[in-house]
């Protein structure tokens, strides 16, 4: 094993990022969102990497979050904890019932479904624009106090995200290491064996959905806070297809890859857009990149960078971790 | 406590419209070597999957001690105490050998995996089974390897490891020798014989030379249905054996 895939190397890892995103970047909200987008990425990977579904119904539980906190927060102002708490128990309910119906079928059907749930939570939220906002979404959004002031600037927002990706990141890679996420493997591995050795995988199955579903609306509820409104976008079926693309891109072996994956899009995305309004376009041909010659994603690149510098004793400069 | 382990009372299963296991009445004896042979297309996989549960029983009953399985599921059925290696070798081969064990020792306890929290380690039990059973079957110089990259004698007594990890009272061995050079097929001998201590084994072979060896107990089957039941000597000279054959087949000797 890649020392750099033992679970205190990606710690310090997604610590590194935590504190170097701030030294690179001149925008806190860019950095602000790398980092959300970095936990949603990972809970997607414990799905598509850990278990090996590949869920296109990540969108439905990122939206539900970001609903929680659109309307505890600007109808009711419920204190932002019991928000995130509140986000996270509902995405994780939800997944559970999306995973419950989904995981009834496997491969192409089983993917087909999560996609069509997607297609349906998007239609309810926007039908019932009473409590969505419809098309509009819920204006308004505020942000976060600590001590009685309000996180409005961006890098303070920066801080309060920061502390909440950390532990994120931390619990998903104690879930990974556990006994649970070892079974998982072996599931993924070979889930007729899996079974015969006496696994319930079903159940092991929906409660990857539930941890997956509790952190991505996490922080979906967390996205809402930084940009200030609740869109109908963050339900979308475009929002699954992103968190899938990252997870791809950033190589579904180790949970850094996701937030290396996240780190890139964004990045790619924000320099590209100033550059050429069909910047979408370039991407495609970055994902058909990575498809043909990069399957284990940015993480396999990072795993041979180190292993070129390190195994073969040249200079140790830094692992190759920029993107 | 009755003498019999496993029993089966006119055991059916289909598929679609084919009857594949028919009428089958067994009665497997607590410690005995029981075989099952039969040629190919006779029923005998899917007698196996039909006691572990991996296919549901269309017709008859099943009773593991007397309890009444037949509609326990496949993985409910490894707590009671059934467990089975497969005649295609099923491992989780991107994992090392040491950690496929560990697994199966695992799933016995499966509800304790589903904690988050809980490291692997921790349970320390299952990983002394793990060694446990890779002493047993000498696999020890390979243990950290990825059970993929196993030669084929080594991954088929990873396949039988497997079952044995989990601890059963009833052990059940789709074709261990398989594909296995003639050294290993001695020792795979050696060890389904000494297995008939603790356990009761119930195993398909085509290897006669085995069978006759070390069962205490021979089944035959053809097109799904029991032909005939006996110790080794008596299904041996069976004419009807010996015609399901073709005659050819049973020339093991009995030792």
């Amino acid at each position: 094993m890649n020392p750099l895939d033992k679970p205190y190397a990606q710690l310090a890892l997604a610590l590194l990022t935590v504190l170097v995103l701030p030294l690179f970047l001149k925008s806190g909200i860019l950095a602000t969102e790398i980092l959300i987008f970095a936990m949603v990425v990972a809970a997607c990977n414990l799905l598509l990497g850990y278990t090996g579904l590949l869920s296109f119904g990540q969108g439905i539980f990122f939206g539900i979050g970001t609903y929680v906190a659109g309307i505890c927060l600007t109808r009711w102002s419920v204190p932002v904890p019991l928000v995130l708490a509140g986000a996270a128990v509902l995405g994780a309910a939800t997944a559970t019932l999306v995973g419950w119906l989904s995981i009834r079928r496997q491969g192409v059907y089983f993917v087909m479904l999560t996609l069509a749930f997607s297609q349906l939570f998007y239609f309810v939220a926007y039908t019932f624009s009473g409590v969505t906002g419809g098309d509009n979404g819920l204006l308004g959004v505020p942000r976060p106090s600590v001590g009685g002031t309000a996180l409005n600037s961006p890098w303070s927002y920066y801080t309060f995200v920061a502390v909440c990706f950390v532990a994120v990141f931390a619990l998903l890679v104690m879930v990974t290491q556990s006994t649970f996420g070892r079974t998982l493997l072996a599931i993924r591995e070979n889930e007729g064996r899996a079974a015969a050795i006496g696994f319930p995988t079903k159940l092991f199955k929906l409660e990857a959905f539930a941890i997956s579903g509790a952190v991505t609306a996490f922080g979906g509820a967390l996205h809402a806070m930084l940009i200030g409104v609740a869109p109908l976008s963050n339900i979308e079926y475009h929002t699954s297809e992103l968190i899938l693309i990252m997870t791809i891109i950033g190589g579904s072996s180790s949970l850094f890859g996701s937030v290396l994956g996240a780190g890139f899009y964004l990045l790619l995305a924000d320099a590209l857009s100033t550059v050429w309004p069909r910047w979408l376009l370039l991407l495609g041909l970055v994902l058909v990149t990575v498809a043909l010659f990069l399957q284990r994603g940015l993480w396999g690149l990072v795993e041979r960078g180190y292993d070129l510098v390190f195994r073969r004793e040249r200079a140790p400069e830094t692992p190759a971790e920029e993107h | 406590m009755t003498d019999i382990a496993l029993q089966t009372r006119g055991l059916g299963v289909k598929y679609g419209n084919f009857h594949a296991l028919a009428e089958v009445d067994l009665q497997i004896r607590r410690n005995s070597v029981h075989s099952i042979i039969g040629p190919n297309g006779a029923g005998k996989t899917t007698l196996f999957h039909a006691l572990t549960g991996r296919v549901r029983a269309s017709s008859g009953r099943i009773e593991l001690d007397g309890r009444d399985i037949t509609d326990t599921s496949d993985d409910d059925r490894v707590r009671l105490g059934i467990a089975r290696s497969f005649q295609v070798t099923s491992l989780f081969p991107n994992l090392a050998l040491r950690e496929n064990l560990r697994l199966a020792a695992q799933g016995r306890t499966p509800w304790q995996a589903l904690a988050p929290w809980r490291r692997a380690e921790a349970n320390a039990e299952a990983l002394a089974i793990a060694d446990e059973v890779i002493e047993r079957l000498a696999l020890a110089p390979v243990s950290n390897r990825l059970a993929g990259e196993l030669s084929h004698g080594q991954q088929r007594r990873l396949e039988v490891g497997m079952a044995m990890a989990a601890r059963p009272r009833v052990i059940l061995l789709d074709e261990p020798t398989s594909g296995m050079g003639i050294d290993d097929i001695e020792a795979m001998k050696q060890l389904i014989r000494d297995l008939g201590r603790d356990h009761t084994v119930l195993f398909i072979e085509h290897n006669m030379g085995i069978v006759m060896n070390i069962s205490d107990m021979v089944t035959v089957m053809r097109l799904g249905r029991k032909l005939v039941e006996g110790p080794p000597a008596q299904v041996r000279d069976d004419p009807e054996v010996q015609r399901a054959y073709l005659g050819n087949m049973i020339t093991g000797d009995i030792a």
